[in-house]
């Protein structure tokens, strides 16, 4: 990182303390399944709790699977029919948006709540060109008229840096390249300045030098408009270079959270171990953390915590009893009866 | 500029197209058994005779060469006579096919209004009752025979209510048709003034064009519907619905993409109608084109036969022609 | 020694269905393989690397250039249908959800190459039972479905798949990209492995810049259907000497916190498209070192080291003032001493009072 932008995380960093601000968005212990008729539930969240600052971003890293999406879903209200929100909430400008009904979500939903889909090219609607798209989603939340939409649409395509705007209004989604689409999805999202944007897996698609420039541009409005952000990834990578703080995400529970230099100075989760040491070459030092992944009989039963199966520092205690959230240094928090200090 | 090339194109290739339905027309019409010539002339007739009227209409000659004689006479416009009317082929045409033609338009656009919306409340399931009934009536319409249905309807309103007048041909017998321009009544009397007229032919139009229009509700309630399902379940529908826009814009957005499957069955259903009206003409005497066809099958009068295929055929091609622009009209990834 | 590959001005164009126009997939390409090591080509999507990879399977045929293998041009009499080449040449796929067949066991996928030989049945069990030992399988897998199996199992049956036949040379196209980064790091030591072991050649197609960088001995740096660097792996990613490899290495994001960013820029705009481009060289829309030189034609070979090439007419510029980190390298050092250090979970466990 440029000396600059240390700089910056740093400022963020204070504006983050308790006593300075109230969180925009605070999720607690959300709990999602869906119920698939002749069989348990899935259980796809777990008690997730969460908060972020204005302006600050958090990134929420895990594999494939692990209910990052649902849980993008769930806060937005449009989780698809056979998942429930089972409890929890998530406290979002004074109201919680759990206890919403469709049409008060609806409200919120573009206008002070935003989500940026992977995919763009199969979510934008294929029959309207793109500048009519962004422009509708402006009319439906604002109180303007069709001029005043349509500018606010070359204004948001100039915001994400595509060129010849007023000509690219009247492009339909299948003449754009996937990083164009990318953009006109972010300003879609944007359009309406929400105070919370969730960005899901939005440029794992892309190429890297596209990514990047997304993501460059991304921090940028996310400063000017002091966004709070949740960037929801695969790439921990990414998420590093990228967010304020980072959330490990395992088994639709949250098992480490911590402001980004600290965690990569040190992951406390034997999980997070396990994801950093993907990326080094020393096969001995991966068995080190991952060696346990080969067990292929859960020893683990109900009560116990559910990387026991798989964790290489399992104890007696991980089996009997599941770990909760906790602090474990200032300002950081892991779900392990025995965290990894260095 | 694309697109004139495009339609001109399109009408060329016309062109082999109708030469191929000649051809299998005019061997499957030979292939019906049959002998004009001996029931031309009626049981009495005399060997010699018989012989002499075949000559004379040609029937003896090999089929290549018969068939050769055939497309030069219609490539001047001749479609022949037919032997039962004893009018050319074309004339009859021209008075038959505009009352079918202006009996199927009607009862098109009365299906459309019945099937579409139909389908679009069974979609959204928004009032239950009435997508219920839309279930049912899709159910149903697919099982009704339209000629059954015509009587059903002239007994009641006719026979029973006295509501409409009677279901003989297109205007009433004291009335006289109006000017041929379209060939269309309603659309002739109208530009006359010839209000009588006018008012006639709508009543007589009535019945039929409900026997049509909710026959062909059927199909077009339940393409409508699955189109309906399918967009509103895309991922754009979702999409639409992630940003928050208001539910009706959802609807609006999934049912023009949900148009050309609609266009597609109306297109099919058009076509199809042109002979496919046939019961209900005949049940009406309305003086169609598909009754003047059948007429000529039973009695084996081909000219009238081959010319309808022709021209229906032309008709359907045109059709299509038209079903394709208004695809590259709405849908824009056509067009590159 | 003779190269196993040799691939030279292959060039592949795509006509444009009802235009006159061409989509200029590849563009005058050049590389050779060596026997038993591996040749990274490395770029963005539409930089041609996936149809370089086709064209030297055999499964287009080129518009232009030449390809040997064992010195053999290809073409009719000499491709993978041919007696002396089946087998010789495979290919693992992307998706390996989708190169299996859903519907044949395990046992049968990997059986599937060795039909072509002259084998019994009873041998091409046997060799299907070794080939699963060596990419670390159970036994018990061969009788399962490929549903059944994770992604990264599934991975492994691929590669199983390809090596059943003991080829000379694998194409890889994207093999880690639908892998979460556990099950890449698997196959990636599976892949370095099995080399030591058979000997097999790689030509490794991927954007994985992580994977290529473990993996390979040689790189070559590929956009919009050229190759504009080519080197000893060490060489292209510590001393990049093309603005594009610079750009492209700045712009991979690597959890990096202590390390500082010594390149200046990002590559900005978009790709442009690979129809009818223009003479000269494809980044000179995008690159910040342009000379009107650059538009008029592609730069020449230029040997920066007897092993590393580049085309640019200002790559020493480019390397002088662009001071690139191997990032990837000084990452691995540093996460490796983040994960050896010792920890002390155990004595905070029992010193921490829990309520």
């Amino acid at each position: 990182m440029t000396g600059s932008e240390a700089m910056t995380r740093d400022e963020r960093g204070i504006a983050a303390s308790p006593a300075a601000a109230a969180p925009l968005i605070e999720v607690e212990d959300l709990e999602v399944a869906y119920h698939v008729y002749g069989s348990a539930p899935n259980r796809a969240l777990r008690g997730i709790s969460f908060q972020i600052m204005p302006g600050q971003i958090l990134g929420l890293v895990g594999e494939s699977g692990v209910g990052k999406s649902t849980l993008a879903r769930a806060i937005m209200g449009v989780l698809p029919s056979p998942g429930r929100i089972e409890r929890g909430q998530v406290r979002f400008m004074g109201s919680d948006l759990v206890a919403f009904d469709e049409a008060e979500l609806a409200k919120e939903r573009g206008r002070n709540l935003a989500m940026i889909v992977a995919n763009p090219r199969g979510e934008l609607n294929p029959l309207l060109p793109i500048g009519r798209q962004i422009a509708e989603v402006a009319r439906a939340h604002l109180a303007v008229g069709r001029e005043e939409a349509a500018r606010l649409a070359i204004d948001m395509l100039k915001a994400v840096s595509i060129p010849d705007p007023e000509r690219r209004m009247r492009a339909f989604p299948h003449e754009l390249s996937g990083g164009m689409a990318q953009r006109v999805v972010i300003a879609i999202a944007l359009v309406c300045s929400p105070k919370f944007v969730i960005s899901d897996d939005a440029t794992s698609g892309l190429d890297v030098t596209v990514q990047a420039q997304i993501l460059n541009l991304l921090r940028r409005l996310a400063r000017e408009k002091h966004m709070a952000m949740l960037y929801i990834t695969r790439d921990i990578g990414v998420a590093a270079n990228f967010c304020d703080r980072i959330a490990i995400i395992y088994r639709g529970q949250i098992v480490e959270e911590a402001p980004t230099d600290a965690f990569f100075g040190g992951p406390e989760h034997p999980y997070s171990n396990l994801l950093l040491a993907a990326f080094v070459h020393d096969p001995r030092l991966r068995a080190r953390w991952g060696a346990a992944l080969a067990r292929v009989t859960p020893a683990a039963g109900e009560a116990a915590c559910l990387f026991a199966d798989h964790c290489v520092n399992r104890q007696e205690r991980c089996v009997s009893e599941r770990p909760a959230l906790e602090e474990s240094t200032p300002g950081r928090l892991v779900r392990c009866h025995f965290p990894v200090h260095r | 500029m694309g697109t004139l090339r495009y339609i001109g194109g399109r009408l060329l290739f016309l062109v082999p197209q109708i030469f191929g339905i000649v051809l299998v027309g005019f061997l499957l019409v030979k292939a019906v058994p049959g002998d004009p010539a001996t029931l031309m002339l009626g049981p009495m007739a005399t060997p010699d005779s018989i012989a002499k009227l075949r000559g004379e209409l040609g029937l003896d000659k090999p089929l290549p060469v018969q068939f050769i004689i055939y497309i030069n006479r219609i490539a001047h416009g001749d479609f022949g006579t037919s032997w039962q009317t004893t009018q050319p082929v074309v004339e009859d045409l021209a008075v038959r096919f505009p009352a079918t033609l202006e009996l199927v338009s009607f009862g098109l656009l009365v299906a459309l209004a019945i099937g579409i919306p139909l389908g679009i409340v069974s979609a959204t399931r928004r009032h239950r009752v009435l997508a219920r009934i839309g279930d049912f009536y899709g159910l149903v319409a697919g099982a009704l025979p339209d000629f059954w249905l015509a009587l059903i309807l002239i007994y009641v309103f006719y026979s029973l209510l006295g509501w409409m007048s009677s279901p003989i041909g297109r205007i009433d017998v004291m009335l006289l048709p109006p000017r041929t321009i379209t060939g269309f009544y309603t659309i002739d009397s109208l530009v006359e003034g010839n209000w009588p007229a006018f008012r006639s032919s709508l009543a007589h139009l009535v019945l039929p064009v409900l026997t049509l229009g909710l026959v062909n509700a059927g199909p077009i309630l339940k393409t409508t519907q699955s189109a309906m399902e399918r967009m509103l379940q895309a991922d754009f529908s979702l999409y639409a619905r992630l940003c928050g826009l208001p539910e009706k814009l959802v609807m609006r957005h999934a049912l023009r993409n949900a148009l050309p499957s609609i266009v597609t069955i109306v297109s099919v259903l058009y076509g199809f109608l042109i002979g496919g009206a046939v019961l209900v003409e005949i049940v009406f005497s309305w003086g169609g084109a598909g009754q003047y066809a059948v007429q000529g099958v039973l009695n084996a009068d081909f000219n009238p036969v081959l010319g309808f295929v022709i021209f229906s055929a032309l008709f359907s091609l045109i059709v299509y022609l038209v079903v394709d622009l208004v695809y590259l009209a709405i849908d824009p990834r056509i067009r590159q | 020694m003779e190269p196993l590959l040799e691939v030279t001005e292959l060039v592949k164009h795509f006509p444009l269905e009802g235009t006159r126009s061409v989509v200029q997939a590849v563009n005058g390409v050049s590389f050779s393989i060596n026997k038993g090591e591996t040749l990274s080509l490395v770029g963005e999507s539409g930089s041609g690397k996936t149809t370089v990879g086709r064209c030297v399977l055999g499964l287009i045929p080129p518009t232009g250039g030449k390809i040997l293998f064992r010195r053999k041009p290809t073409g009719h009499g000499w491709n993978v249908r041919s007696p002396g080449m089946r087998g010789k040449i495979q290919l693992v796929f992307q998706e390996p959800g989708e190169s299996l067949d859903p519907r044949m066991p395990v046992m049968a996928s990997i059986e599937e190459p060795l039909r072509s030989m002259k084998l019994t049945a009873g041998k091409r069990r046997e060799r299907v039972r070794d080939v699963i030992e060596r990419v670390h399988l159970p036994q018990g897998l061969l009788e399962q479905y490929p549903s059944e199996l994770s992604a990264g199992q599934q991975q492994r049956v691929a590669i199983a798949r390809a090596i059943v036949t003991e080829p000379e040379l694998l194409v890889l196209d994207e093999p880690t990209s639908a892998l979460s980064p556990t099950a890449r790091a698997e196959i990636i030591d599976l892949l370095v492995h099995v080399q030591r072991e058979l000997g097999t050649a790689y030509l490794f197609i991927s954007h994985d810049l992580s994977a290529v960088h473990q993996l390979s001995h040689r790189t070559a740096v590929m956009y919009l259907g050229r190759i504009v660097e080519e080197g000893m792996s060490d060489e292209v990613f510590r001393t990049p000497h093309h603005p594009y490899s610079v750009g492209l290495l700045s712009s991979v994001m690597l959890p990096s916190p202590d390390l500082k960013r010594e390149t200046t820029f990002v590559l900005e705009g978009e790709i442009p498209s690979p129809i009818d481009l223009p003479p000269g060289c494809p980044l000179v829309s995008r690159c910040p070192f342009r000379i009107e030189r650059c538009a008029a034609a592609f730069p020449d070979t230029a040997m920066v080291t007897p092993t590393h090439r580049v085309h640019c007419y200002r790559h020493d510029e480019v390397a002088g003032r662009e001071k690139a980190t191997d990032t990837f390298a000084a990452f691995q050092r540093i996460a490796e001493r983040v994960l050896s250090l010792p920890h002390h979970g155990e004595a905070v466990a029992i010193t921490k009072a829990r309520d």
